[in-house]
C-alpha cells in the first residue's frame, strides 16, 4: 500500500487560496484543512461550510439558565412561606430578573461548551505539524496525496501561485 | 490604517511584549505599595470594626459603596466598545476593544471588593449564597440587593471568558512568534489554537452570541445596580429614571476611562498608527452624548421634584444644590454635562492634552456624582432631626488609593505582557474594514 504525503500550499492572498480549495475538486489529492490568519468569508465559501451549530448550545444554556434561575428563586421563597407587607411568596416579577440573569450567564456557559466541543480545543498536538506562518500573514491550504503524486501536488500549489513545502 | 501589513501590525503589538524599563517597573512597585495600603487599611478595619469608616446612621452606606458603582460604571464601556460596536458592525472600535475589555475585567473585579469591604464581618459573606441549611434560611430573591450579587457575578464571568475567548488567536501568534519559557506559556494559554478553518466557523458564531448576550447583560448589571437605591423610598433615590440615568452614567464613566487609559497607551507603545486621533474623536463624540443624556437626568431629577410638589423631595434636591455638600453637586454638573460640551469642538477633540484633561474631569465628576448620590440621599431624607453628615475617614481614603492602584497595577500587567491590542482584529479591519464581520 502507497503511503499518504502530505503537502501545505501557502498563500498571501486569500482569493488565490480559495481558488486553490476550489480547484482541488476532481484532483487526486484531497484537502485536509485550511489554517488562515483570521477568519475569511471566501475560505468559508470555497469550504462549502454549513452553519455552525454553537448556537445550539448557547439557547439549551439559555433556556436552561431561565428555568433555574426562577425555580431556584420561587423554590427558596417557598421555604420560608410567610406573606410580607402583602407581597406574594412567589413574586413573578423580581424573579424574572434573576431569570434574566441565569439566562445570560448559563447561555455564556453552553456557548463556551459548544465552541470547545465543536472546535475540539483545547488541542495540542496539530500544533506541531502547522506552519505558524499561518498566524501571521499566510493562508495555509494542507492536502495529501498518494507517494509518487507529491510533486505534482507541489507544482499545483505554485501553478496557483502561493509557497508549497512538505510537510 | 489601511497601508499596514499584516506583518506590521504582529510586529508593532509584539513590540510591546518586549522586557520592560526599570521605570516601568518603578511604577509598579509604587501601585504595588499603594495596593499594600489599602489592604493594610481594609485588615485594621477587619480587626478593629466597621466603626473605623465614617459610616454612621443617618449615612450607613458610605464611600464603599461610592467606589462599588463608580468601578462598575467604569467597567461598562469595555462592554460597550467590544460588545455593542462589534454588533453595529463599527471597525473603529478594533484597536481599542482589547484594552478596554481588560479594563472591564479588572474594574469588575475592583468593585467586586467593595461588597465585602462594606460587610465589616467578611467572613459571613456566605450567608448571600443559596446553600441549603439547618435554619432553612435562603437569600431574599425579591430584594436588588441579591439581584445586584447575581447580576455582578455574571457580569464578571461573562466579561472575562468574552475577553479570553477573544484572545486566543492573539495568544497563538505569541506563542508562534515567542521562545523559551513564554512559548510554553503562551502554549498552553493558547490551548492549541491553529486557525483552523473549522475553529473560525465555530469561533466566529461564538463571538456573534458572546456579543449579542453581552449587550442586554450590560444594560441589566447598571440597571440592577440603579434599583439597589431606586427600590428604597428615600428621597433623591426612589425614582423610575434611576436605570437609564445609571447606564448613560456607567457609559459616560467609562467612555472618559477607556480615553485616561488608551492617550498614554498609544503614546508609549507607540500606538498612533492604530489609536488614531480619529478613534479618539468617536469616542470623545460618543462622551457628548452620554453627557447630554446625563445632563438631561439630572435637569429631569429637579423638574420632577418640583412637578410632584412633595416637599420632601423639593427640600432633597434644594439642599443637592445648596446644602453641606453642595460642592460634590457642582462638581458633578460641571464635570459631566458642562465640560464635556466642549468636544462640540473639532479641535478640542482632536487635541491629545485636551482628551486627556477632560476625562480625567469626567472621572473625578462621576465618582462625585455618586458621592451627591449616595451620601446625598440617606444624609438628609424625610425626619429634620435624623439629618446628618458623613465624612470619609482616613481608613476610607486608604481603601480608595488601594482599589486605584490594584486597577492599575492590574492593567499595567496586562499590557506589557499580553497582547493589548486585537491582532487579528486589526487584520481583518486592513482587509475589509470590520472585525469578525462573519
Amino acid at each position: 500500500m502507497l503511503s499518504e504525503k502530505q503537502v501545505i500550499g501557502l498563500f498571501k492572498d486569500e482569493n488565490l487560496a480559495a481558488s486553490a480549495i476550489e480547484s482541488m475538486a476532481g484532483c487526486p489529492w484531497q484537502l485536509r484543512g485550511v489554517n488562515s490568519p483570521f477568519p475569511s468569508e471566501r475560505i468559508m465559501k470555497a469550504m462549502k461550510a454549513g452553519k455552525s451549530r454553537v448556537g445550539h448550545f448557547t439557547l439549551a444554556g439559555g433556556i436552561i439558565g431561565f428555568l433555574s434561575g426562577v425555580s431556584l428563586a420561587a423554590y427558596t421563597s417557598l421555604q420560608w412561606s410567610l406573606i410580607v407587607s402583602g407581597k406574594p411568596v412567589v413574586a413573578l416579577i423580581p424573579y424574572l430578573i434573576v431569570g434574566f440573569e441565569f439566562t445570560i450567564l448559563f447561555a455564556v456557559f453552553g456557548n463556551i461548551v459548544g465552541l470547545i466541543t465543536q472546535t475540539r480545543l483545547p488541542e495540542y498536538r496539530s500544533v506541531s505539524t502547522y506552519d505558524p506562518r499561518c498566524s501571521g500573514e499566510y493562508f495555509g491550504v494542507l492536502a495529501s496525496c498518494a507517494e509518487g503524486n507529491q510533486d505534482a501536488l507541489l507544482a499545483f500549489f505554485k501553478e496557483k501561485g502561493g509557497e508549497a513545502r512538505f510537510l | 490604517m489601511s497601508g499596514l501589513t499584516y506583518s506590521q501590525i504582529d510586529q508593532t503589538v509584539l513590540d510591546t511584549l518586549r522586557p520592560a524599563s526599570l521605570r516601568y517597573w518603578a511604577v509598579i512597585v509604587l501601585m504595588f505599595f499603594g495596593i499594600l495600603l489599602g489592604a493594610g487599611c481594609w485588615a485594621y478595619q477587619i480587626g478593629v470594626g466597621i466603626g473605623v469608616g465614617g459610616q454612621s446612621i443617618p449615612v450607613a452606606w458610605g464611600t464603599y459603596l461610592i467606589n462599588f458603582v463608580f468601578w462598575v460604571g467604569i467597567a461598562h464601556s469595555g462592554t460597550l466598545i467590544s460588545a455593542i460596536l462589534h454588533l453595529f458592525r463599527a471597525a473603529w472600535r478594533n484597536p481599542i476593544a482589547r484594552a478596554a475589555e481588560t479594563m472591564t475585567v479588572f474594574a469588575v473585579c475592583v468593585a467586586g471588593l467593595f461588597p465585602f469591604i462594606h460587610l465589616g464581618r467578611i467572613w459571613i459573606v456566605y450567608y448571600i449564597l443559596p446553600y441549603p441549611n439547618d435554619r432553612n434560611l435562603w437569600p431574599n430573591f425579591q430584594s436588588p440587593l441579591v439581584f445586584d450579587v447575581i447580576a455582578i457575578s455574571t457580569y464578571l464571568m461573562v466579561s472575562s471568558l468574552f475577553w479570553y475567548t477573544g484572545m486566543l488567536p492573539d495568544l497563538a501568534i505569541v506563542r508562534d512568534r515567542a521562545t523559551g519559557l513564554r512559548k510554553r506559556i503562551f502554549h498552553i494559554l493558547s490551548l492549541g489554537w491553529t486557525g483552523r478553518f473549522e475553529e473560525w466557523r465555530h469561533y466566529t458564531r461564538a463571538y456573534l452570541f458572546f456579543a449579542a448576550l453581552a449587550t442586554p447583560l450590560v444594560i441589566s448589571v447598571h440597571s440592577v445596580v440603579s434599583w439597589d437605591f431606586a427600590l428604597g423610598i428615600v428621597p433623591g433615590w426612589h425614582s423610575t429614571i434611576f436605570a437609564p440615568y445609571f447606564v448613560a452614567g456607567a457609559i459616560h464613566s467609562g467612555l472618559a476611562m477607556v480615553l485616561t487609559l488608551m492617550i498614554p497607551m498609544r503614546t508609549i507603545f507607540r500606538y498612533e498608527v492604530f489609536i488614531t486621533k480619529d478613534i479618539l474623536d468617536n469616542i470623545a463624540k460618543t462622551i457628548v452624548f452620554t453627557g447630554l443624556i446625563v445632563g438631561y437626568a439630572y435637569a429631569i431629577e429637579y423638574f420632577l421634584a418640583w412637578y410632584s410638589h412633595n416637599i420632601v423631595e423639593q427640600e432633597s434636591f434644594r439642599w443637592r444644590a445648596a446644602g453641606e455638600y453642595s460642592l460634590a453637586f457642582w462638581v458633578m454638573v460641571i464635570c459631566n454635562s458642562v465640560v464635556p460640551l466642549l468636544f462640540f469642538i473639532r479641535k478640542v477633540r482632536r487635541s491629545i492634552p485636551w482628551l486627556f484633561g477632560i476625562s480625567i474631569l469626567i472621572n473625578i465628576g462621576m465618582w462625585s456624582e455618586r458621592f451627591v448620590i449616595i451620601i446625598g440621599g440617606v444624609a438628609h431624607d424625610f425626619m429634620p432631626n435624623a439629618w446628618g453628615t458623613y465624612s470619609p475617614t482616613i481608613i476610607e481614603y486608604g481603601v480608595l488609593v488601594g482599589s486605584f492602584c490594584l486597577f492599575f497595577f492590574l492593567f499595567l500587567l496586562f499590557v506589557k505582557h499580553m497582547p493589548s491590542v486585537s491582532m487579528t482584529e486589526m487584520k481583518e479591519s486592513v482587509h475589509k474594514g470590520v472585525g469578525h464581520a462573519l
